[in-house]
């Protein structure tokens, strides 16, 4: 006798199934939860990004008024930078409106003057345009903030989504294992009532079940998480290859957390269906003597 | 003075007292039912099939919680112990069943061995014992096969190899030998016998077979109607009474 049988007969056609959707279920969680954090690191950036950035508008001034408004501008309390932009840095805005093959000389555009506040400063929009006004500049001031508000609301709605749909698979994923371990009690409820009439303690055979439920939802949670992995990547190549514009797209990268993410996803499918096995195993024993 | 393990019983191995069972709302199966069995003991349960037989016998090995009365094991109450408690009690008490209850995926010698695997045993303290066991029971020779490939004579045999190969106090069987021959059921009557005189086990065989009973000078409780009665009419030396009384008429 060089190795023991297992008490609990080898996996057969039930639990294959139910493999199959843990793994299924581990793979949309884990790629939901990858969404989760790309939005969260997207609403970070995008808010960081336009909150203290503004832009002043000269429509009357030449190059020569506007270097002089710049100054004016950056010698303000509470700015940080003010960059006036080129020719060429406007053209290049308004390509998407009116194309890349140049416009008019005659065609009237304003000078624009990009402004950084201090991280810490907020709403200095009305003093710069007051400021301007008093030297005599006609100007308009749009302050990024007023439609970061906007984004800010967006983005929070799609982190909720996108927390309530990791929540729900993971509860799934849970409510899923706990049944399948029921059934698989009551398919080998001989097995259970063999060892209990043997002596065996409640703990001792929850822990048959404990042992088969944890490696099959490792085992499971893995493949989900590698699948997580492989569509994730396949997602960030196709965006990459195909020269997108990704600017207003989620930061579609993988890093040092998301490795973590897919690393916890097989660890918390194993614990949970333990637990599930658990729990189901010693309160379907308890309503025995 | 030495004690032996039956001083330390209160001297009584199994005591009912005012038992009764039902199930959910049915009328009761067992009512006011009053048992003492000695240590060392040997007694046949009969009755109609029906009667409450294995109702009676999962109540003695603790599968069942009586609806009223107490079942005391070892001079010990039952319904006053905790599950562990409980458990470490069962371990005392080896049961065959008509049905075998062998867990296909094992061996033989598997089967047998599991409830030395539940007292958490290495394999190498316990190998020479489940092979003696095995042979003694008559299938050394095939303690590496499944229960699907033995006979039911065979797998009753490791049935009971399993349910003595912890040394019970007391050994309960349900209709041991219904589903073999009587040749088969006569040679396991004979190891039940070898049981309760070698190792001073308390036997309780749950049967309907009366010409088993009659091989042995036993008493013999019967389930009428969820009452318990002592039958002293069977037996050999009945038997005797009998034949004699047919002689002299």
């Amino acid at each position: 006798m060089s190795k023991e049988t297992p008490l609990l007969p080898l996996e057969d056609a039930r639990e294959m199934a139910l493999f199959f959707v843990v793994g299924a279920l581990c793979f949309l969680a884990a790629l939901a939860t990858l969404s989760a954090k790309s939005t969260y690191g997207a609403a970070r950036s995008w808010t960081a990004e336009v909150e203290g950035e503004l832009t002043v508008s000269l429509p009357d001034a030449d190059r020569r008024g506007a270097e002089a408004a710049r100054k004016l501008i950056e010698s303000t309390d509470g700015i940080r930078e003010a960059r006036l932009l080129s020719k060429a840095e406007i053209d290049a805005l308004l390509e998407p409106n009116f194309g890349s093959r140049g416009l008019p000389e005659s065609l009237p555009l304003p000078q624009l003057i990009a402004v950084t506040a201090e991280p810490d400063v907020e709403f200095i929009g009305p003093t710069l345009e007051r400021r301007l006004t008093e030297a005599g500049f006609v100007n308009a001031v749009d302050e990024h903030a007023d439609w970061a508000g906007d984004v800010r609301r967006m983005l929070a709605i799609a982190r909720l989504v996108a927390l309530t749909a990791v929540a729900l698979l993971a509860s799934t994923a849970v409510a899923v294992i706990a049944f399948a371990t029921h059934a698989a009690l009551l398919a080998r409820r001989d097995i259970v009532d063999v060892l209990h009439l043997a002596g065996a303690r409640d703990r001792y055979i929850a822990g048959l079940f404990e042992r088969r439920f944890w490696l099959l939802g490792i085992r499971a949670g893995a493949v989900g998480a590698l699948l997580a992995l492989g569509a994730a990547a396949a997602m960030i190549f196709a965006v990459h290859s195909s020269g997108a514009r990704t600017g207003l797209l989620p930061e579609l990268s993988l890093d040092f957390l998301d490795l973590i993410i897919l690393i916890l996803t097989p660890l918390i499918a194993g614990l949970a269906a333990r637990l599930a096995a658990r729990v189901t195993v010693i309160r379907s024993l308890k309503s025995v003597m | 003075m030495t004690l032996s393990r039956h001083d330390l019983f209160d001297d009584v191995a199994v005591r009912l007292d005012g038992v009764s069972l039902r199930y959910d709302t049915s009328e009761d199966i067992l009512s006011g039912i009053d048992l003492v069995l000695k240590p060392g003991s040997f007694s046949f349960l009969t009755g109609a099939s029906g009667a409450g037989k294995t109702s009676l016998l999962k109540l003695l090995y603790l599968a069942l919680k009586p609806s009223r009365g107490e079942v005391s094991l070892f001079g010990r109450p039952t319904s006053r112990l905790t599950r562990d408690q409980l458990s470490a009690l069962r371990r005392r008490v080896g049961v065959v069943f008509q049905e075998f209850r062998l867990l296909d995926h094992l061996t033989a010698y598997e089967n047998v061995a599991l409830p030395l695997r539940v007292l958490g045993r290495k394999e190498s303290t316990y190998r020479s014992d489940v092979e003696e066991l095995l042979a003694w029971v008559g299938l050394g020779e095939r303690m590496h096969a499944r229960p699907t490939t033995l006979s039911g004579g065979e797998q009753q045999r490791v049935a009971i190899a399993r349910a003595v190969v912890t040394q019970p106090d007391i050994l309960i069987a349900d209709e041991p030998t219904g589903n073999v021959d009587p040749e088969m059921g006569s040679r396991l009557m004979r190891l039940f016998l070898e049981l309760n005189k070698r190792r001073a086990t308390t036997v309780i065989i749950a049967t309907h077979d009366l010409g088993l009973v009659r091989q042995v000078e036993a008493p013999v409780f019967r389930l009428q109607h969820g009452l318990l009665v002592q039958d002293v009419e069977y037996g050999p030396a009945a038997r005797r009474r009998t034949d004699i009384s047919k002689a002299v008429e």
